[in-house]
């Protein structure tokens, strides 16, 4: 749009890329940084409204949350809520809610990072017979929707006697069931240039000390990237838990969080959003600390060869 | 998530009927295995609910275990919507819970697929129950579901709101004209502070019982529609001339207080619907007192109320343990101290052994005493809902918020949702 712009009629928008540094004085160089920021704090603020209401309501009393109660301020704010989630439901701690949800997540990091990539090396440096076929099948069950294997993955676990143990949530991620990271995987490492493995085979090194000592190191962005995305995926998971985990000792949080509001009974808002923010938090700190290299693994999956 | 919970229907639907084939002609009569106080057999019971039924549930289980020491109850529970979604996928995968809290508007669908016991076959005790309420959880003579408790059709109001706008409090013996006169004289006196209430001609159940004032049975014993598209007309001609106007909220303001509801959050003075919703409006609204008056009637002598069993107590067809299933269900429906572990978190108690060992005191009263002073009044509860009534339920909700909007006439309205309903119908058939 402002390639359309002709000189004379230049609006704001349209100037900002044609700066021109030599012909503007430190004023006006200091009233277009100030209008940007406050452009990008309005549009931060707008973006980050939702999660601002989320903390400021979980310091509410219940019957200042939503419906007539627009304010973010209250002068009733408390802790009230907070002591309430962390009662924990029916007897089960809340603490016992985010060990099992802890439990689960790093169980789908560690059985995804484990089989993705030892899948992805064999797709992507081993020829076999039939490998292009495997791949396709791999690939083919991306487009598979998981509504369609629902019962008949149920009635599997629940034969085998499986329902209501974490077997059924992680035995995928342990047999590489996750073709989404594989692909990704096999791309990174198709990636990688062939030499090395070459030059590592005439050395004597075998497959496995191909893959852990060549292969493995050069592919931690891939690795990285797998463990935040499959961590977050699980830590959110609500549809697998709900099917297959019965005792409410067993449930992660994403199921015990639906518990604070009823429909049928009374809902206790605030306990659910004071809840909400606990459980975002080891996200949150697991984003930080890893941020970095989601930046890195995301922009190297994009490099070409 | 509609679509989706709508696709895992369809699925289990499908594969439960396959299983249900197969299971034909394996009918056992035997009462199933049974424990002893050394070797106790171990049933697992589900219900939906919030944190504080889950306490109430879990004390009436310790009573139950201690009372009957040859039975463990495992006890699981979620929430509403996601209860659903399991027990769809667990009944065509063979996995359903021994004994289930279960819901009016399902009973049908699982009822008629052979899912639930026949609770006619066991033990348990009926005695104290209304003889009106049992028909609503029977199905062409089979017995599936024994109601906990009950649930009443109801006008609530706030009488410090209407004492601050000096309106005197409903006897509720009123006709339809005199109940929009009272919503319309809330929203002049308050100008337009307070609306008189959401419209009621949106609500399903609400017309169900204005036709049965009218002496029409919303649906056939064949499963079609009992009512014309003349009759649903006329019941939203009723708020015709309130709409837009101060005694009516409107729809726009109404999905600005979702999730809440117009009444919970002290915006409307007055809210139609079932009886057993007081605990939640009261924590909503933050109100002192909230009342309960009888719908209105143009008919002094017909004001179409009915108990529903606001929730019902199955077993699963496949149970192991039958006579387990059938003791539990019957402690729980029939034993005072379980009245008094619940009150009216369930709704009123259904069988009258409960009711009367239970006490009530403050807002469970209110409720109890309700019920009791429309007893004269009651009509048989209705059958269970056909299958997709949810559906029927919630585009019936829909249609009338487009009549509110503006974006439909009560001619358009009444055809869209006859069209929807009636294809949906066919294809339950």
């Amino acid at each position: 749009m402002t390639t359309m712009a002709t000189p004379t009629q230049s609006t704001p928008d349209a100037q900002m890329p044609q700066y021109n540094p030599k012909s503007e004085s430190m004023g006006a160089k200091r009233v277009k940084s100030t209008l940007f920021h406050i452009v990008a704090l309005a549009l931060t603020a707008v973006v980050l409204y939702p999660a601002l209401w989320m903390v400021a309501s979980s310091f509410k009393p219940n019957s200042e949350i939503g419906g007539t109660n627009t304010s973010l301020w209250s002068s009733n704010f408390s802790m009230d809520n907070f002591v309430t989630a962390m009662d924990g439901i029916g007897g089960v701690s809340t603490l016992q809610f985010f060990t099992n949800s802890l439990i689960l997540a790093v169980g789908a990091v560690v059985g995804t990072v484990l089989s993705a990539s030892v899948s992805a090396y064999a797709f992507a440096r081993i020829k076999f017979p039939g490998r292009s076929v495997f791949f396709g099948m791999m690939i083919a069950t991306l487009l598979l929707p998981f509504h369609v294997v629902i019962i008949p993955q149920y009635i599997i676990f629940n034969q085998l006697g499986l329902v209501d143990t974490y077997v059924p949530l992680l035995i995928g991620k342990f047999l590489a069931a996750d073709a989404f990271f594989v692909f990704l995987m096999v791309q990174f490492m198709r990636n990688l240039p062939a030499e090395l493995d070459e030059a590592a085979r005439i050395d004597g090194a075998g497959h496995v000390r191909i893959f852990t000592s060549i292969m493995l190191p050069l592919m931690k962005p891939a690795l990285i990237s797998t463990s935040i995305f499959s961590f977050i995926w699980s830590w959110n998971d609500f549809l697998g838990p709900l099917l297959y985990l019965n005792t409410p000792d067993k449930y992660p949080l994403p199921l015990a969080l639906r518990l604070f509001v009823d429909q049928t009974q009374s809902s206790d808002y605030g306990a659910m959003i004071a809840m909400s923010v606990l459980a975002l938090l080891p996200v949150l700190i697991f984003f930080l600390i890893f941020q970095r290299y989601i930046v890195e693994g995301v922009s190297t999956q994009g490099l070409k060869g | 998530m509609i679509n989706r919970r709508h696709f895992i229907t369809t699925v289990a639907v499908g594969t439960a009927s396959a299983a249900a084939l197969a299971a034909c002609g394996t009918g056992s009569s035997s009462s199933g295995e049974t424990g002893s106080a050394e070797k106790p057999v171990t049933i697992n019971y589900t219900w939906w609910g919030n944190d504080d039924r889950a306490e109430r549930t879990r004390k009436a289980i310790a009573l139950f275990e201690s009372k009957n020491a040859d039975i463990k109850v495992n006890g699981n529970f979620t929430d509403f919507a996601g209860y659903w979604q399991k027990r769809a996928t667990e009944a065509a995968g063979g996995g359903l819970p021994d004994v289930m809290q279960w819901d009016l508007s399902y009973l049908r669908d699982y009822g008629q697929r052979n899912q639930l016991l026949d609770l006619s076959t066991v033990k348990i005790n009926t005695d104290a129950f209304e003889k009106s309420l049992l028909p609503s959880g029977q199905i062409k003579g089979k017995t599936f579901g024994i109601p906990t408790s009950t649930n009443a059709f109801a006008v609530y109001y706030d009488p410090a709101k209407l004492a601050s706008l000096g309106i005197t409090e409903p006897d509720g013996s009123w006709t339809y004209k005199e109940f929009n006169e009272f919503l319309v004289s809330v929203g002049s006196k308050s100008n337009g502070a307070l609306f008189g209430s959401t419209d009621y001609t949106g609500v399903w159940w609400m017309f169900n019982v204005w036709l049965r004032q009218n002496n029409i049975e919303a649906f056939t014993s064949e499963g079609k529609l009992g009512f014309s598209k003349d009759d649903l007309k006329k019941w939203w001609n009723l708020t015709a001339d309130l709409r837009g106007t101060p005694a009516i909220i409107s729809e726009e303001r109404v999905t600005q207080l979702a999730p809440k509801s117009p009444f919970g959050s002290n915006v409307t003075a007055t809210e139609v619907t079932w009886d057993n919703f007081m605990a939640g409006y009261l924590g909503d609204s933050g109100a002192k007192e909230l009342k309960l008056v009888p719908v209105p009637s143009d008919d002094k002598d017909n004001l179409g109320l009915f108990l529903k069993p606001s929730m019902l107590m199955v077993a699963s067809a496949k149970t192991k343990y039958k006579d387990a299933a059938a003791r539990f269900i019957d402690f729980m429906v029939n034993d005072p101290e379980v009245g008094q572990i619940f009150k009216t978190s369930r709704g009123v108690p259904a069988s009258k052994t409960q009711r009367d060992g239970t006490t009530f005191e403050g807002t469970d009263k209110v409720v109890v005493d309700y019920e009791t002073s429309i007893a004269q009044y009651l009509k048989d509860a209705p059958e269970p809902p056909i299958v997709g009534f949810g559906t029927l339920e919630t585009s019936f909700k829909r249609v009338a918020s487009d009549l509110n909007y503006g974006k439909l006439d009560i001619n358009g309205a009444a055809d869209a949702w006859f069209k929807e309903a009636e294809d949906l119908i066919k294809q339950n058939a």
